[in-house]
């Protein structure tokens, strides 16, 4: 009798931690999905900003790295010589 | 950076300076310079100094304008490289070159610190403040006014130029190409881009109003028409 006790006590136990997990769990889901819902929306609630173009396209567009320098026909013996290194 | 320096107008102990340190930061030659680090690195992105940042923007905009022809990657892979705020952002495992911006840099800063006019020259590419006569390759001499003068080709290291296309060196029908831009860098740039381009170099810097002068393996020299204008004097 005293047996049949314990194990009704134990599994009255199981049975509440059972319960209290599946809750538990229930309240992190629908957590979870409330949050999902409010920060990751189908739709921007706010208003849509145009995207900005790279900083990288940008420099480009200012200064051409292709812009030609100022030559005259020489006056002097040369100073230097260009060649290739 | 494993070439002669020559100038004239400066103090050679503050150019030796300027130049040393762009040396230690892009050389491949040295396996501590953050050149060589980055490249040993495996990390997709990487925390750089401005220099390398800002070296690395450059050789973006560089490789837009000059449609790919001269590429940090050699590979044509430079869109893929993203450089923002001190972080560098590329594929793992893909290297990066510089050598097609650096020295060009590297003169345009250190003809930027000379004390007055004079000249900053390495390895043939030169920046100039005020007006400097420069003998070209094959023969005869040009005065540069303003900005730099570069030649690119095959004269010296042989065929080291890399054609991105296919990723391999460079079968160009020119020996050496030599470009006048608005600095050493534009110069440099433009000149390895109308070596690479073969037959339509002389085309596309006149289409950029950019002078440049074309030296044939046969020796024939070939001059496009926005250098040749600048050359003549004007008649009065």
């Amino acid at each position: 009798m005293k047996e049949n006790s314990r194990i009704e006590r134990a599994r009255r136990r199981a049975h509440a931690a059972k319960m209290w997990l599946g809750a538990l769990t229930a309240l992190v889901f629908g957590v979870a999905f409330v949050g999902a819902k409010t920060h990751a929306p189908g739709h921007a609630k706010g208003k849509a900003k145009p995207l900005g173009a790279p900083s990288s396209f940008e420099h480009a567009v200012r200064r051409s790295a292709v812009q030609g320098g100022q030559i005259a026909p020489p006056a002097q013996p040369p100073a230097v010589s260009s060649s290739t290194s | 950076m494993g070439c002669d320096v020559v100038m004239a107008g400066g103090d050679p102990a503050t150019i030796a300076a300027v130049l040393e340190r762009w040396e230690a930061a892009f050389s491949l030659f040295r396996p501590e310079s953050e050149l060589s680090c980055v490249n040993r690195s495996p990390a997709p992105v990487l925390v750089v100094s401005p220099l390398f940042a800002r070296a690395v923007e450059v050789a973006l905009d560089v490789a837009a304008a000059t449609e790919g022809l001269v590429d940090l990657t050699l590979c044509g892979r430079w869109p893929e490289v993203v450089v923002s705020g001190g972080l560098l952002f590329r594929p793992p495992g893909l290297a990066l070159d510089l050598n097609g911006v650096v020295k060009g840099l590297a003169v345009d800063e250190a003809a930027a610190v000379l004390d007055g006019p004079g000249f900053v020259s390495v390895g043939g590419d030169l920046a100039v403040r005020g007006p400097v006569d420069v003998a070209l390759p094959a023969g005869g001499a040009i005065r540069v006014v303003s900005g730099g003068l570069a030649t690119s080709g095959t004269a010296s290291r042989g065929a080291h130029l890399v054609d991105t296309a296919t990723g391999s060196a460079s079968a160009s029908c020119w020996e050496q190409v030599t470009a006048s831009g608005a600095s050493c860098l534009d110069a440099d740039v433009t000149a390895k881009a109308g070596f690479l381009l073969g037959e339509r170099g002389p085309d596309w810097l006149d289409a950029r109003g950019i002078p440049g002068r074309f030296v044939s393996i046969d020796g024939e020299i070939v001059e496009n028409r926005v250098w040749h204008q600048a050359e003549v004097p004007a008649c009065t």
